[in-house]
């Protein structure tokens, strides 16, 4: 017999959510087949099953997530192949889980709450909806306190912990039967809690159904006021992907602990477009055509060599100054964000770069982005220009010192030779790291995009 | 600090003890004029002269009755069995009488006597010739077991036992004579009951004596120098009186622990080690206890089946690869 676990498919990965099983219980697995597909927090990768045998049984079912580690699937003779239903009770019983761990995450809201406990006191009209949820949520306060010594006998006796983890959890009045363990054969172990100890501290206040992140900085009382948690009556829940998740936590984490500041500027793209109309316009059926996103994406590639301190990383209290200069395009998919890389485009001519931001983005798009395609990235272009927009302000993407924004090219009167004259007329908006640069550096560094976005035939040398 | 083998170890130390105190000495099968089967007492004969060191005939119950009484009268008698599959002859002496005698006769008489002998397989010298038989020792209240590791603790050893009033086994390990290690100048006595931490790691602990545990200090190297996975590894030198304390905390600290022992599984030292840590230490514990000991057969003559039923450094580096906690931080 032989386990077949989740597997770690990137380095940031650390759990995976099952898309698709490729096999049912009873089918025959050869080693190498590929037996299901799973969605990480960066890309839908295919699991592969090392070993030989027939599926006995799916412990994963799809759209279910499971940490690294984690056993999915039996593989055995075949004797003992169990059609749904013990996959079923497994669900089932992730399913109370789940839900367990819906209602439990309030819980450390509460305390917060019940400070603020006044505050809604004092709402005369006592329909503030907010005041309702903390009675629920004391009683509930309540009930867990004196539930917590029964937690380790009753409510959570048929979960596999080991006494350390089991004890970790009562110190911090943690009911275990919320973590999804790692162990063998699922045992929660230390890290199980303590990661989820994290994970808990790192979203303060945050119930699970609240627009919380956009919040949380503002002051107490306004956020009292203007946060309750319930649901209105019709509000759809849904849940979001784990790619979803990693998009979430990765950019809250850059906008609250990368102190950004903010430079634009306006680039004259007359030249530049027309330029690009004269090598597209022998490119034919199937050629690949230049963008301006990839005339942008050299010009910033070459700015960055010439500037390296906007190519470089900050850490741990020092400055790294990146070698190569790798461009992260920002592309839109369903229900996410994905950031694809183009490697040396400093030393890559436009039609390579077009080439290879095609690919990408048609990967992108398919879900098919190999941890590869988006790792490694030194700055980052996010380009909303066909999208109407007048200007924009990008976070940063972690680990990188700065992002751009592009907005959309207009028809503007401009002054020139004091004689107003239109040309094609593009913002642009730099977000950068003031840990490690500072206003006159960024500002030197988009003059260079600009006066070569203005030069464009400079863009081809 | 001098780099010498553990045989020179021991040589040495029985040539300072000789030295220091007349009333030791050494009785054993062929020790004087042969110099001993594995060269532990070259030379003393020579030095010391047949009272001191003293051939016997082939009879173990005999000759560790007689150092029996000759520590009941206030010699201190260093036994030397030539392996410790033969002290089966002799342990009525020892279990019966040695162990006991203190005890019985109202503190009258202390037995100050050594008992050293060799064990361990690998030699294919097949299944009477190759075996471990720590615990019959471990077992018996009144008795002392210790089971150095390298050279510097077998000469602390075996200072301290010779200078014990307690019957004390002394245990070797034939694989291990040629160990070479750095060993403290002057004289140092390493205490009787007390582990030692020879390599200190947060991710588990493999707990281990005698041989394995010089092998489990090299495979922790290896799997940190790997992998990153931080071992610790805890070389009890004693195993009676068994320093509790050091593997207790030592678990604590990682959560993890493995008992790495050439002996057989069931009811050996890894058993009593799990079991005292699932007493103290259970909150601790992050892991089931792991014991990885050698398979439970008489062990055979032939070298590949022989390979096969040892423990030894893969069986180590899976059970810590099981074991070990997944660092999914890294």
């Amino acid at each position: 017999m032989a386990e077949v676990s989740m597997p770690r498919l990137s380095d940031t990965m650390q759990e995976g959510t099952i898309t698709r099983w490729l096999k049912k219980p009873g089918d025959e697995v050869k080693k190498g087949d590929i037996i299901a597909e799973v969605e990480t927090d960066k890309a839908n990768m295919e699991v592969e099953s090392y070993d030989a045998g027939v599926l006995e049984q799916i412990l994963v079912n799809e759209g279910e997530t499971a940490p690294i580690g984690q056993t999915i699937a039996v593989l055995g003779s075949g004797e003992n192949v169990q059609q749904g239903g013990q996959s079923k009770q497994a669900s089932g019983q992730q399913d109370g889980q789940s839900k367990k761990a819906d209602t439990q995450q309030q819980k450390p809201s509460d305390n917060g709450k019940s400070e603020k406990a006044p505050t809604a006191a004092e709402d005369p009209t006592g329909a503030n909806p907010s005041a309702e949820v903390e009675r629920s949520l004391a009683s509930d306060n309540k009930a867990q306190a004196k539930g917590a010594e029964a937690q380790s006998t009753s409510s959570d006796a048929g979960v596999k912990a080991s006494p350390l983890a089991r004890r970790i959890a009562e110190e911090h009045g943690v009911n275990i039967s919320q973590i999804k363990g790692s162990g063998p054969g699922g045992r929660i172990v230390r890290e199980d809690v303590e990661d989820f100890l994290e994970q808990q501290g790192n979203q303060p206040a945050q119930p699970a159904q609240t627009e919380a992140p956009a919040q949380t900085s503002q002051p107490a009382a306004q956020q009292a006021a203007a946060a309750p948690p319930a649901q209105q009556q019709g509000d759809e829940v849904r849940n979001i992907s784990s790619m979803q998740k990693t998009i979430a936590r990765r950019l809250a984490e850059s906008k609250q602990t990368v102190p950004h500041f903010y430079v634009s500027n306006e680039v004259d793209l007359t030249d530049a477009l027309a330029l690009r109309q004269q090598l597209n316009s022998n490119v034919g059926e199937g050629g690949v055509k230049i963008s301006v996103n990839d005339l942008i994406v050299k010009a910033c590639a070459l700015a960055l060599e010439k500037f390296p301190d906007v190519n470089s990383s900050y850490k741990d209290g020092q400055f790294i100054h990146h070698q190569r200069v790798n461009v992260g395009i920002a592309v839109d998919i369903p229900n996410g964000l994905v950031v694809p890389v183009i490697r040396d485009a400093n030393l890559k001519g436009v039609r390579s770069i077009a080439r290879e931001t095609k690919t990408l983005a048609e990967k992108a798009r398919a879900g098919k982005l190999a941890p590869d395609d988006f790792s490694g990235g030194t700055f980052s272009v996010s380009n909303l220009g066909m999208m109407d927009v007048t200007e924009f302000v990008p976070i940063i993407n972690p680990p990188e010192a700065a992002i751009l924004a592009v907005a959309s090219a207009r028809k503007t009167f401009v002054p020139v030779n004091g004689q107003p004259v239109v040309r094609d007329i593009m913002p642009l908006t730099v977000s950068a790291d003031h840990r490690i640069l500072y206003g006159a550096a960024v500002a030197r560094f988009l003059q260079e995009v600009k006066r070569l976005l203005q030069n464009p035939y400079d863009l081809l040398g | 600090m001098a780099e010498i083998t553990f045989r020179q170890a021991l040589n040495e130390t029985l040539r300072e003890e000789l030295t220091r105190d007349e009333n030791v000495f050494l009785i054993g099968e062929e020790i004087g004029n042969f110099e001993g089967s594995y060269k532990i007492t070259a030379g003393l004969l020579k030095d010391f002269g047949p009272r001191r060191v003293v051939d016997t005939p082939i009879a173990e119950n005999g000759f560790v009755g007689l150092a029996t009484g000759a520590a009941m009268l206030g010699l201190r008698p260093i036994v030397e069995i030539m392996t410790i599959n033969f002290i089966i002859m002799a342990m009525d002496e020892i279990v019966n009488h040695a162990a006991k005698i203190y005890y019985m006769f109202g503190g009258q008489c202390p037995i100050p006597m050594v008992i050293r002998t060799p064990g361990g397989g690998g030699q294919q010298l097949s299944a009477t010739h190759s075996q471990n038989l720590e615990v019959w020792f471990s077992h018996v209240p009144g008795l002392k077991v210790v089971a150095p590791s390298t050279p510097e603790d077998a000469k602390g050893l075996l200072r301290s036992s010779v200078l014990d009033n307690n019957p004390v086994i002394f245990l070797e390990n034939l694989a291990l004579y040629n160990v070479r290690g750095e060993v403290p100048e002057g004289y140092y006595t390493t205490p009787i009951g007390q582990a030692k931490v020879s390599k200190e790691g947060t991710d588990v602990t493999v707990i281990s004596y005698s041989r394995m545990a010089s092998v489990a200090l090299d495979v922790a190297h290896r799997i940190e120098q790997e992998t990153g996975l931080s071992v610790e590894v805890v070389d009890l030198r004693s195993l009676r009186p068994l320093d509790t304390e050091t593997i207790i905390n030592s678990v604590k600290k990682t959560g993890r622990g493995i008992i790495f022992e050439e002996d057989w599984r069931t009811y050996g030292i890894g058993a009593e080690i799990a079991a005292t840590l699932q007493e103290e230490a259970f909150d601790y514990l992050d892991a089931p206890i792991k014991r990885v000991a050698s398979v439970e057969v008489p062990l055979p003559y032939s070298k590949p089946l022989e390979l096969a039923a040892l423990t030894g450094a893969r069986q180590l580096i899976e059970a810590i690869n099981e074991l070990a906690p997944r660092r999914r931080r890294r």
